[in-house]
Parts: structure tokens; sequence; C-alpha cells
């Protein structure tokens, strides 16, 4: 089994739920978000403050559109990589995968701030919080799956435009593995789990003429 | 582990010591309890609290008590006394599991460091920003002498004012207006910012507001949402729109700008601003000429057919239509007759429609046009503005007596407002009611007596009141401003006094929503934190200072405990219309109203019991008996500002906290390439917006997203920053809000303004 994210850019609202679902779970600090809706068409990491991405150049990018601004998104958090780069580097074995779900989870108890995955996730899904000096970053709600219930974000989110997925499923094989208009490593050798359903504009749209 | 509320105070209030309960509590293995990051610990310690399993939390039921048509029932979950996390409510099929960006916020706001923790005087006078701490005793104390010298002084009670408004919309808040009902007869602010223009119209056509269950829309054929933002602003009703579009229906978008809803629907339309009635007469001329209206129900259910189809065979040109909306007519056929002939088929209409110079035209248009395609009294259709149906308890809290002897104004009675219309006994007096869209030319004008002592409650005057300079003028010369509020805001800054007051986790309350049909209790989930109180509470406690000091001047309780005031508003009537025996019950959930499908039995509340097309108290109160087309203010300045509502706060709640500051930290001016293009802007670069009101810096973003000729910005709050849209609105009134709320609601889309870049 691989769990995954399905995030449904075609009726994502935009509504920033699941990342404050995430922050209203762990309590993030300020300036740490483990989940990001990333705004398609304008946004890049460098917006990002806690993002290290020394890494991210040497990708290829998801291609640029050109959509209106502040209307499409990604919800994004951890990809649970099927070959996590956090997990290869972590010398202290705070990133973990999990054989059963696929999960990449990370011990904070253990973590000993080197910021390693940070630097080594090509997704700047690990984040680094400063003022504790250690790593953190979605363990996919473990805890809350382990008892049945889903993660904070999926349950949060008012459309169903995230939910999980076993990508070994064959019913998923033909999802896409590429988002358009963000900044993201498509061809990342971790092997992202997260598949995406594109945006599209709506079939008629009238506008005031100009003059 | 737990400790006893003293404790946790005295600990929290001292940082030292602060330090070490959590260190000592990291120790002990509690701290994965406590919320390390919320309290601001201190940074060795770590901030993440996992999840400890369902039984490990204690739950309790909220609801979200703010001025959103969502109104979410929550649920809660506390350990040692300790708000941990929050969750939607999943036995609502309407919350579903989850609130908003700001609902899943509430943790942050419960414990953010920016709340307000003590009464606190300003010593230093109004705006000084020299702050005294004080003790409720001495805060009470001055407040209740002031009163009572007023009284002695003035022979009335009618120097002291009342602001309040949607800070909170639980039931027990009208206790606030309760308090002052208490003391006698006073001056209110009434009237509403928000709906009102909307409230008189439908309330001529049909005789009430009254709305279907939008959990049908799913089931609707053909689906308007004209000038509204679901997307946005209740994102809860999405699903039922995706489900709709999803089977099939067609999801149409009315509105001038390209809203987040627009961007998911299956046709948008970009019209004019403030043409949108005269759009609407237009489709139910071509409906109508079509042969494709509803002869039958219009026959059976309306006054005033034959005028209202004269008016428009002979009044509406179907190319001044296309003109005036700069819509192409082509499309305005096709959007009418398809709209006609898919049934059931229903319209949504925003709020900010009606916040135009013709806006109650404009809904009394549009109800018109539905019922000409025979959608009202229909499953899954109807003109959709809100309802107010669920709200019958019974206001125990509002209904206080006044003092014996109490003296009040004589002149005419006004309505109160648009939720509590309790009243009845008419009596030789009544309170002094100022319009609360004119709050500072009101307060300065009001004469015999004037205006000397101002309590604001569920409300931030200086966020949503208009023009902030003419405020701080009228707030310098009262001589007692007391402000009841979780933050220190703009409006605590020009206060004398702050009180602190709970958030919804610390006071019991009931909840019920102006759109959706849910009732939610509202359990005390954790104890008032610091000092604070809940508005009921400080309202016992000036009545037992006031009766200290002249026994019988105020008929408040002198204690009171909020679970036992919110039972006392539930009523036979409640539990039938919901299906339960007890309050009791709604700790297991929330639950839902009986399915009553509004108008089915063709009955309306009007004086003809009709449908009014064609009304007489239109004609009396606001000079058109039809729903004519009016034409919008005209252009005082470059560009038209529009400045509709923003996910990521309401009003001037949410923005502020730690936590939003992380999604959206800045505001922005939103202008349309050309305008940009024309006075030389790019996206980022710093401009000045403003008109003969005020002057507003901030970045701009460049985007057709809105038309050429209008800047939007949003209505939004920011810790530590000057930043309020309304410094730039006049306070020009809508044509209708009079009728039903007291006073008219305020034309804040007719704002014009120039800028320029820095
Ligand atoms: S996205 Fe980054 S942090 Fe997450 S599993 Fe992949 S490499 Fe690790
Ligand atoms: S799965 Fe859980 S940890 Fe991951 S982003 Fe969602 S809420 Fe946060
Ligand atoms: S994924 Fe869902 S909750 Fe998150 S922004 Fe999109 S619609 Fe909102
Ligand atoms: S602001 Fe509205 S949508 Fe958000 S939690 Fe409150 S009621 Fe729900």
């Amino acid at each position: 089994m691989q769990k995954a994210f399905l995030v449904d850019g075609s009726i994502c609202l935009g509504c920033n739920t699941c990342a404050m679902a995430c922050k209203n779970q762990y309590h993030q600090d300020q300036g740490v978000t483990w989940r990001k809706v990333r705004e398609i068409g304008a946004e890049d990491y460098l917006i990002d403050n806690n993002n290290i991405l020394p890494t991210l150049t040497s990708y290829q990018k998801a291609p640029k559109v050109s959509m209106p601004m502040e209307r499409f998104y990604f919800s994004l958090a951890c990809n649970h990589c099927e070959n996590p780069a956090c997990v290869a580097i972590c010398p202290v074995g705070a990133h973990t995968k999990d054989p059963e779900t696929g999960i990449c989870k990370h011990d904070q108890s253990i973590c000993i701030g080197c910021g390693g995955c940070v630097k080594a996730c090509p997704f700047g899904a690990s984040k680094f919080n400063t003022k504790m000096g250690r790593a953190e970053k979605c363990s996919m709600c473990w805890e809350r799956q382990e008892e049945g219930k889903t993660t904070a974000c999926v349950q949060s989110c008012p459309v169903h435009a995230i939910t999980i997925i076993d990508l070994h499923d064959p019913k998923y094989k033909a999802l896409r593995s590429d988002p358009i208009g963000i900044d993201y490593a498509i061809d990342a050798e971790t092997k992202p789990s997260t598949r995406f359903i594109h945006p599209f504009m709506p079939k008629e749209i009238y506008r005031q003429a100009k003059g | 582990m737990s400790y006893s509320k003293a404790k946790v105070e005295e600990i929290l209030n001292n940082t030292i010591s602060r330090r070490s309960f959590l260190k000592g509590l990291a120790a002990s293995g509690v701290l994965s309890a406590l919320p390390g990051g919320v309290l601001e610990a201190n940074e060795d310690l770590n901030t993440k609290i996992p999840y400890s399993g369902e039984k490990s939390y204690q739950t309790f039921r909220n609801a979200c008590p703010r001025n959103c048509y969502d109104t979410c029932s929550i649920k809660t979950y506390v350990k040692d006394g300790v708000m941990q996390f929050i969750e939607g409510a999943t036995e609502s099929t309407y919350t579903r599991g989850g609130c908003c960006v700001k609902g899943n916020s509430y943790v942050k706001r419960v414990y953010s460091a920016r709340r307000l923790k003590y009464p606190m005087m300003q010593v230093g006078g109004k705006g000084s920003g020299t702050w005294k701490r004080i003790s409720w005793d001495q805060a009470i104390d001055i407040i209740a002498k002031k009163l009572l010298e007023m009284k002695k002084e003035d022979g009335t009670l009618l120097g002291a004012a009342l602001t309040k408004y949607s800070g909170n919309f639980g039931i027990t808040h009208y206790g606030i207006e309760g308090m002052f009902n208490s003391i006698g007869y006073t001056t209110r602010l009434a009237g509403t910012p928000c709906w009102p223009a909307g409230i008189d119209a439908q309330n001529l056509d049909m005789g009430d507001m009254w709305c279907n269950d939008p959990e049908e829309m799913k089931d609707s054929k053909f689906i308007i949402l004209w000038g509204v933002n679901p997307a946005a602003n209740s994102i809860h009703s999405m699903k039922y729109i995706y489900e709709a579009k999803r089977k099939g229906a067609k999801v149409v978008v009315i509105d001038p700008i390209f809203t987040e809803t627009a961007s998911k629907s299956s046709q948008y339309v970009q019209i004019k601003t403030g043409t949108d009635g005269l759009l609407a007469l237009g489709m139910a001329k071509i409906i109508i000429d079509a042969k494709l209206h509803d002869q039958k129900w219009l026959d059976a259910n309306t006054k005033g057919y034959k005028e209202y189809k004269a008016y428009l065979d002979k009044e509406v040109k179907l190319d001044d239509v296309s003109n005036v909306t700069g819509i192409p007519l082509a499309m305005i056929k096709e959007l009418a007759l398809s709209f006609a002939k898919a049934k059931p088929a229903t319209i949504w209409m925003g709020y900010g429609m009606q916040r135009h110079t013709n806006g109650g035209s404009m809904i009394r248009a549009i109800d018109a046009l539905v019922a000409v395609s025979g959608n009202i009294g229909k499953y899954a259709g109807g003109a959709r503005y809100g309802h107010l149906n669920t709200w019958g308890f019974n206001y125990a809290a509002l209904s206080q007596a006044k003092p014996e002897g109490s003296v009040g104004y004589s002149g005419p009675e006004g309505a109160k407002g648009e939720f509590a219309q309790v009243g009845g006994e008419k009596a030789a007096y009544t309170d002094r009611f100022l319009n609360i869209n004119k709050t500072a030319r009101e307060l300065m004008s009001a004469k015999e007596p004037k205006v000397r002592l101002l309590w604001v409650a569920c409300k931030n005057v200086f966020a949503q009141d208009f023009d902030r300079n003419q405020l701080i003028r009228a707030f310098q010369q009262l001589d007692l401003v007391v402000v009841a509020d979780q933050f220190f805001n703009e409006t605590a800054k020009w206060a004398d006094i702050v009180l602190p007051v709970t958030t919804q986790f610390e006071e019991y309350d009931v909840n019920v929503s102006y759109w959706h049909y849910w009732l939610s209790i509202n359990e005390q989930a954790i104890k008032p934190l610091f000092e604070i109180k809940s508005d009921l509470e400080i309202a016992a406690m000036l009545s037992k200072r006031m009766n200290q000091l002249q026994a019988g001047s105020c008929t408040f309780p002198q204690s009171v405990d909020t679970k036992e005031m919110t039972i006392k508003e539930f009523n036979p009537a409640i539990y039938e219309q919901f299906g339960i025996q007890s309050w009791e019950e709604l700790k297991k959930g929330p639950v839902k109203a009986k399915a009553v499908i509004p108008f089915a039995d063709g009955k309306f509340k009007t004086p003809s019991g009709k449908f009014e097309l064609y009304s007489d108290k239109a004609q009396e109160l606001f000079g058109s008996a039809l729903p004519k087309y009016l034409e919008v203010r005209q252009p005082y300045d470059k560009f038209r500002m529009t400045s509709p509502h923003s996910r990521w706060s309401l009003h001037s709640q949410f923005q502020n906290l730690e936590w939003m500051e992380d999604f959206h930290p800045e505001p922005f001016v939103y202008i349309n390439p050309d305008d940009a293009e024309a006075k030389m802007v790019s996206s980022d670069d710093m401009v000045a917006v403003f008109n003969r009101q005020g002057v507003l810096r901030l970045r701009a973003k460049v985007t057709d997203n809105v038309q050429k000729g209008t800047v939007l910005m949003y209505e939004q709050h920011y810790h530590n920053s000057i930043y309020n849209v309304n410094e730039l609105v006049d306070d020009t009134s809508s044509d209708m809000g009079a009728f039903k709320t007291g006073a008219p609601g305020v034309a804040l889309h007719d704002t014009f303004v120039n800028f320029k870049k820095l």
C-alpha cells in the first residue's frame, strides 16, 4: 500500500481550511505550515520563507500557465514519496517510512535539527522550526488514521478536494503525477505519491468589453 | 493532572513561572497535553502536539457565532482544561466535519497573546495609549456611577448609548441589549450595516425574508449565483452547488467580479456594477414574451402582475438592457430562456448587491424574475437571500423590565433591528434610535440630552462604521466610552475603559443560522482565561453595583450563569420545529429543523396575502410600487471601489490572529490591467488609494478579476495596522432598510476613489 493525497484543482476553492486544520491539530508555530495551498500561476517557492531549496533548480519544474490570479490552487503537504530523500538522509532515523501504509513519518523527539531533510526534500515539505531548532512535517495524521479517522485536512475540506488514495490500487493508475503552474519537481527521484486533477476555466466566460 | 483556575492564571500571568510550569509539564509528560506553541512557550520546548486518541480528550459542543452564513456546529477537544483542537460536527450534514480557515484558527484565538486579559483604563485620555490595569470592581463602579449621575442630571438615561452588532450572534448575547433595557430608556444605534435593503425588498414582495434550505440546491436544475461568492464566504454551500453541477445543472455566476465562485461555475457573466435590477427585468420580459412564464402560478399567487407586465412592455427596452448592463442581448436571451426552461431553478442573491443606492430595488427585480419563472414555493427553487425562520427563541436575556419610573423618548418608535423584534407593550416612552450606519454623525448631533456614554459590544466601530475621521471626533466628545471585546482593536484604542470578554468556548449559548436550518448548543468547554468575563456576567455585575448605589436602578439579574440563561431561551415551539424534547439532546450534536418549503402553500405575509409585484407599501415608503429600475449613484471620483468580504476574515475578526498572518499577511488593492497600465502600476508596487474621505497605502495586484474602472480592496483588519477600507467609504444610504430594520443600509459599493503609484 502507498497512501497518497489526491488533490483536485478543479474544485479546490483555495479556502485554506485544510492548511489551517493542520495548524489547529498540531499547533505549528507562527511561520511554520505543513500544508500550503499553492496558487496556480503566481506562486513560487521563494515566497515561502520556510523553505530552503538549493536543490530545486536541478529538477524539471511543472509548466507555467496563465490563469486568473487567486482562483486556482493545489493544496500540498508532504508527498509521502515512495523513495523519500528525507528518510535516506536523516542520520538519526527521525524520518521513517511505514512499510504498511507508505506514510513518511517524522518523529520530532528524535530529530537533532541537522536540517538535512529540509535541504534534501525537493518539495520544501520538511520545514525547519527555528524556534525549536528541529525539523517538522506532515506525517499524514497517522495517529488519527490508526484510530480510523481521516486526516485533519481531509476531514475539514468542504468540497472533498483532497482525498487519500492507495496509489497501488490499479484504479488510480491513470492519475497524473504532475501539476501545472506551481514550482514542483515533477521528475524527482523521490517518486512523490501526490496525484493531481488539473483545474480548468468555466466553459463560458463573458467579460465586459474594454473602453 | 489538572490545575485549578487560579493556579493556571497565576502561572500565565508570570513569565518566569509560566516557563517553569511548562517545563514541569514536559517533565511529567503532560506537555503533550498543553499547546506549548499556543501558550507561547519558551523555545526549548516541543511545540508539536500529537493527536493522542479520541478517548484521551473531553469533548464539548460549540458553534461558530460569527456573522457567517455557515454558523458551523463545532466539536471541541479539551485535555486538562486546555483546548487542543476543534472539528466541525459530523452530525450536521451542512457543516460535515469541517469549519473554515477562520474556524480552524479558534484555538489560537482563545490562547492568543494578543487577547485582552484584564479590565483596563486609558488614564491618559482617549487615543493616548497610556493604559492602567484596573480591577473589575473599579471598572464597574466608574460606569455605574456615571450612569446614575447622568440620570440625575438629565432626568433620563437617554445620554447612554449602546452600539452592538454581529460580533457574536449567539442568542444570549441579546442580553447586552437586555442590560441596556434594564437600566431605563436609553439610546441605541439601530439598523444594520449588513443586509437591510434586501430584507425590506423581500418583505415588500413576500411579507417575509425566508429562503429554501441550501442543502436542496443539490437538486436544482439551474442555479444563478447572483452577486454572491460562497466559495469564499459560505464554503459549506459549495458542495451542494457542485453536486447539482455534477448532475447536469447549469451554474451561472452574475457578478462584476470574476470571483472564486465564478471560477468554478459553468458560465460567468460579468455585469456592470449596479445594473443587475435592469438585467432581471429584461430577463423577465424575455421569458414572458416567449410565453415561458408560469401564468397559472402568477394568476393564483401574485398581486399586480398586470401592472408589472405593462411596465416591462412599456419601459423596459431590451437594447437598453444590453447597453446598460454591458451584456450582449443574445447572451441575455439565452440565459433567460434556459433559466425559464429548467425546473426547479433557483437564484441566490448576495448581500453586496443591495449595498448600493438602488440595492433594494435590484433585489425586488430579481425576486420578481424568480416569481415569473414559477420557482417560488418550490423544492430546490426559490429567491434565496436569507431567513430568520429558526430564530424563534424567548430572548429571555433581552427582555428586561425598565426600572420603575423610567423616563424616555417620546418620539415615534422605530424597529430595533432585524433579529430580535421583541416588543409588544406600547409604553409612553421608548428608547431613542440613532442610525447605526451614520454612527459618527448621529453621536455628535443627538441633543436633549446629548450622548455622553457609549457602550460598545460585539462590534468594532472603527473597523465597521464609516468615516473614521468623524468617528474620532465623535468619540472624543463623549464622557465615557466602554468597549467590551476580546482584542485590543482600533475601537479599544479610542475607549476610556476596556472590558475583556469571553470567547464562545468559555461560556454557554445557543446558535442558529440565517442561511441553513441547523441548531447547535454552545457549551462551556474551558474556564474563562485570566480575568475574562462574559457579556452577561458583566451586565450582572453592573446591576449589582447600580443597585448598591441606588436600589431599584437596574432590573438585570445580579448574578447569572450563562448555562441557565441559555436554557431559558428554549420554548416548546423551538422543540417542535427541531423535533427534540429538551435542549439536552443537543449535547449529542446539532439538529435540523423539520423541512418546510417556504411559500409552498401560497401564503405570503404581505397586506394582500400574495406575492406583491405591485406593493402599496413600497409606494408609500420608497416611492415605487413596482420593482422599477433605478439608476445607481453617479461617480464622484475616477474609479469605483468595491470592498467585498475576504475568505480570511469575518468583518474585523480573525485576520488579526497570528496563524492567519501565516497565510495572508497583508492587504492588497486589485486593479484591472488597463487601469494599471494607464497609471503605470504593476503588481507589487505600493500605491495610494484616495478620495475625499481618506487615503490608504498598500500594495497592488494587477488582475482582470476586476473590471476596468473598478478597484477592489477587501474588508479586513490586521493586527497593528491602520489599514481599513471603510476609511474611504462615506455613509451614503442605500434605498431601503428603514421598513424592517429601523434604518436604511449603506451604499458601500458606491464608493469612488482615485489611485497613484507611490
Ligand atoms: S516530500 Fe520531502 S519530506 Fe515528504 S517524503 Fe518526499 S522527500 Fe520526504
Ligand atoms: S495529513 Fe495531517 S499532518 Fe498532513 S497536512 Fe493534513 S492535517 Fe497536516
Ligand atoms: S483543498 Fe479543500 S480545504 Fe484546502 S483549499 Fe482546497 S477546497 Fe479548501
Ligand atoms: S466563520 Fe463561518 S464557515 Fe467559518 S467556522 Fe465560522 S461559521 Fe463556519
